[in-house]
């Protein structure tokens, strides 16, 4: 038993301990250089799309990757082939399956035992998988339901390779970058320090934020609402479905099925 | 359970769909009973959760009223329904789990009384506790240490390591809790409370679980310490009371055994001492009328005086063994009025007596030269050596030799009185000097009242001397007394009383 047989040391890490500053500031300030260039014309708009998600979901993933022990090169890597990623899907509809490569490339780190930290690399259970993508439908079928009948918005089936574009960016940059870091890192470090309900608080307000800041959302009083209610929601499940089966995995399932049935709505 | 509640959530919304009345339908307080029995079965959290899927269902009646039309009454009354949805949901959650929380904690305390209730060592107590705690407590893990004195009692693991949890509580006495005691992604808590009795910490209750480990059960598990020191401490002390009783009842009865048997003793005695006493008397009586009533010649007379002589002597020395017992169960020495002393002629002058009285043993004396002076009374002497060879007379056969010899030791003089009779049986041999004690078949062979020894050994010891007897059956007994030297004496200076 621990309390017997383990030398017990009060601990003396702190919550933000291990972050990446140093790629943190670059990006940031890749980032403001980006959209000074833009601006001055130097640049065209759409490069913006590319540093951006370099940048937001970069900087996630990266901190994730550091809060577990991956090395510097690794976090590196995941932040070019996301820039890389986000390259190819300014070409065209087809190009965003290069989110697929910082899939691959997490998928990777995880086969090698590296992102136990995280929750991945772990054995999963089927049924965990099953109640997280019952998850994710029940709350996007309600987002559904409310999202037609309130602001008269439907399934949209008509611009399928968008929405396969959308899908991608989700699966490769938009929930892993999140999930990695918002429950796999965040939630994880605050849960060994505080309750759950205290860690589940800290990772949910912190993902919704992450979104509210999002130049992409819409800024109608109404969509916000809608996005920090269901946000909010979706980021609590998640951070139970981790506690639960002790793995991302339901979690990036759950958000996945939550954001592709999202993507299917239009006006 | 879980079913039934989502079944009837998705029942009563389906009957709100088809009745079409929107947020003010009257069917949406129906959401109040399965969010009830969440609650009720569930607690808190259940309760929450059942509330929040009420809410999340009646939400796409409530919402579009409220983006069609603004707050109406009809959007309002839906909107009050949220919150009294959440309002029973969480409080009636809060309740049971709170009611549940207390009945577990009585729970645990009767099944500490029912499992101290049966008294047991220290080791087999804390396992049972052990066991009956760990399905009510809920956790993965429990411990329990309890102070044996220096040692430490530890069911559910083998040591308590230096610097572990459960050694900081042992020593600052406070309770303890670990938010992150390993664990793969979900955080294992410990917690250790002490076991507290009064202002010691007797021992220590340490748990572990995987997951939360909430503050309302860190104080019930720290009511439960309390209790089980307080439970420990009164275990610990009925069993020293039980113990104590025990072992004063086996006292008292051996104190009564030893009673009885001095009472039995003592009447022996009263009886034979009477027998002892009126022996000499009668022969006194007897041989004085005959003096005073009859003429006899003088060669008679000689005789008949010589016989009162030897039984007034006999009874004199039983008075004095009397009165020299009766100081020694009053707690006093006998009166000694000692002086330097010379053992060869006291031997010699007491076995005189016995070789001019009895012509059936023949005694024999043997002392080294210039034996050391004691310090000693010489009528105390006398009636030591008078004892011993009394004895050794009585207890030989007709015609056997007894031998009394004096040797000098270190600082001391030996005076052994051996014969060759019938000896004593080795379970007696402890008890000789016991006042009233007489060899069971001893009776039979010679007469005595069996307090010689015990006089001997309380005059001996009265001279700072030992007295030892060695035996064998059918071989002989030797007794031996060692009075210590003058100190005059051993630095060769001696002035003695022949």
């Amino acid at each position: 038993m621990w309390v017997l047989d383990q030398p017990y040391t009060p601990r003396a890490e702190r919550l933000f301990a291990g972050t990446p500053l140093t790629l943190l500031a670059l990006l940031a300030a890749g980032a403001v250089a980006a959209v000074a260039l833009v601006e001055v014309g130097v640049l065209p708009p759409r490069s913006l799309r590319v540093i951006g998600v370099a940048a937001g979901h970069g900087a996630l993933l990266a901190a994730a990757l550091a809060w577990t022990g991956v090395s510097s090169p690794s976090r590196i890597v995941a932040v070019v082939l996301l820039a890389l990623a986000a390259a190819a899907a300014g070409l065209g509809p087809l190009g965003a399956f290069a989110y697929l490569l910082p899939t691959l490339w997490v998928l990777w780190l995880s086969a090698c035992g590296r992102l136990t930290g995280l929750g991945l690399g772990t054995p999963v259970s089927p049924r965990t998988v099953v109640v997280a993508v019952l998850a994710g439908a029940g709350l996007a079928s309600h987002l559904l339901i409310s999202a037609s009948r309130t602001l008269g918005v439907q399934v949209r089936v008509d611009h399928g390779s968008d929405v396969l574009a959308a899908i991608a960016y989700d699966l490769g940059a938009n929930v892993l970058a999140a999930e990695c870091f918002f429950r796999g890192a965040l939630f994880n470090r605050a849960q060994r320090r505080w309750s759950f309900a205290g860690a589940a608080t800290i990772a949910t307000a912190a993902y919704v934020l992450r979104y509210v800041v999002d130049p992409l959302l819409p800024k109608q009083v109404e969509l916000v609402v809608g996005a920090v209610f269901y946000l909010a929601l979706l980021g609590a499940i998640n951070c139970w479905l981790l506690w639960w089966s002790e793995s991302l995995v339901p979690g990036l399932v759950s958000a996945l099925v939550f954001f592709a049935v999202y993507r299917t709505l239009g006006a | 359970m879980i079913s039934l509640i989502a079944a009837a959530l998705a029942v009563v919304t389906t009957l709100v769909a088809l009745e079409g009345a929107g947020p003010s339908s009257l069917l949406r307080h129906v959401y109040l009973l399965p969010v009830l029995a969440a609650a009720l079965r569930f607690g808190a959290g259940g309760g929450a959760l059942a509330a929040m899927g009420a809410v999340l269902l009646s939400a796409p009646f409530v919402l579009p009223e409220i983006e069609r039309s603004g707050l109406t009454t009809e959007a309002v009354e839906g909107l009050v329904t949220f919150a009294v949805l959440g309002l029973v949901g969480v409080m009636s959650g809060v309740l049971r789990t709170r009611a549940g929380r207390h009945r577990r904690r009585y729970e645990i305390l009767v099944a500490i009384q029912r499992t101290l209730a049966d008294e047991a060592t220290l080791d087999v107590s804390l396992a049972r506790l052990r066991a009956a705690l760990a399905g009510r407590l809920r956790v993965d893990e429990i411990a329990i240490v309890g102070r044996d004195d220096e040692r430490l009692v530890i069911a559910g693991g083998d040591r308590v390591a230096e610097g572990s949890l459960v050694a900081r509580v042992l020593e600052s006495g406070e309770p303890a809790f670990v938010d992150d005691a390993g664990g793969s992604v979900r955080a294992r808590r410990a917690f250790a409370t002490p076991l507290v009795s009064g202002e010691q910490t007797v021992g220590v209750l340490a748990v572990e679980r995987k997951g939360e480990l909430s503050l309302a059960e860190r104080a019930t598990l720290q009511a439960v310490g309390a209790h089980l020191g307080l439970a420990l401490e009164n275990a610990r002390l009925v069993s020293r009371q039980r113990r104590f009783a025990s072992e004063l009842a086996e006292r008292v009865a051996t104190a009564r055994r030893e009673l009885e048997e001095l009472d039995r003793a003592k009447s022996a005695f009263v009886a034979i001492a009477s027998h002892e006493l009126r022996t000499p008397l009668t022969a006194l009586q007897g041989f004085s009328e005959i003096l005073a009533v009859r003429r006899l010649p003088p060669e008679e007379v000689t005789r008949l005086a010589e016989v009162m002589r030897r039984e007034a002597r006999r009874l004199g020395r039983i008075v004095s063994d009397l009165l020299d017992l009766s100081r020694i169960e009053r707690g006093l020495e006998p009166a000694l009025c000692r002086v330097p002393l010379k053992i060869e002629p006291a031997i010699e002058a007491t076995v005189d007596i016995f070789r001019q009285g009895s012509a059936t043993h023949l005694v024999t004396t043997e002392c080294e030269p210039s034996l050391p002076v004691v310090d000693a009374d010489p009528d105390a002497l006398e009636r030591v050596l008078t004892n011993l060879i009394s004895n050794a007379i009585k207890y030989s056969p007709t015609g056997s030799a007894v031998h009394v010899g004096a040797r000098a030791l270190d600082g001391a003089v030996a005076i052994e009185v051996a014969d060759a009779g019938r000896g004593i049986p080795a379970d007696a041999l402890g008890r000789v000097f016991e006042p009233y004690y007489r060899v069971p078949d001893a009776a039979g062979v010679a007469r005595g009242t069996g307090i010689g020894l015990a006089v001997v050994k309380a005059l001996v010891e009265a001279h700072g001397g030992t007295v030892r007897v060695e035996s064998a059956p059918a071989l002989g007994t030797r007794v031996t007394v060692v009075l210590p030297a003058c100190a005059a004496a051993i630095h060769g200076r001696s002035r003695s009383v022949p």
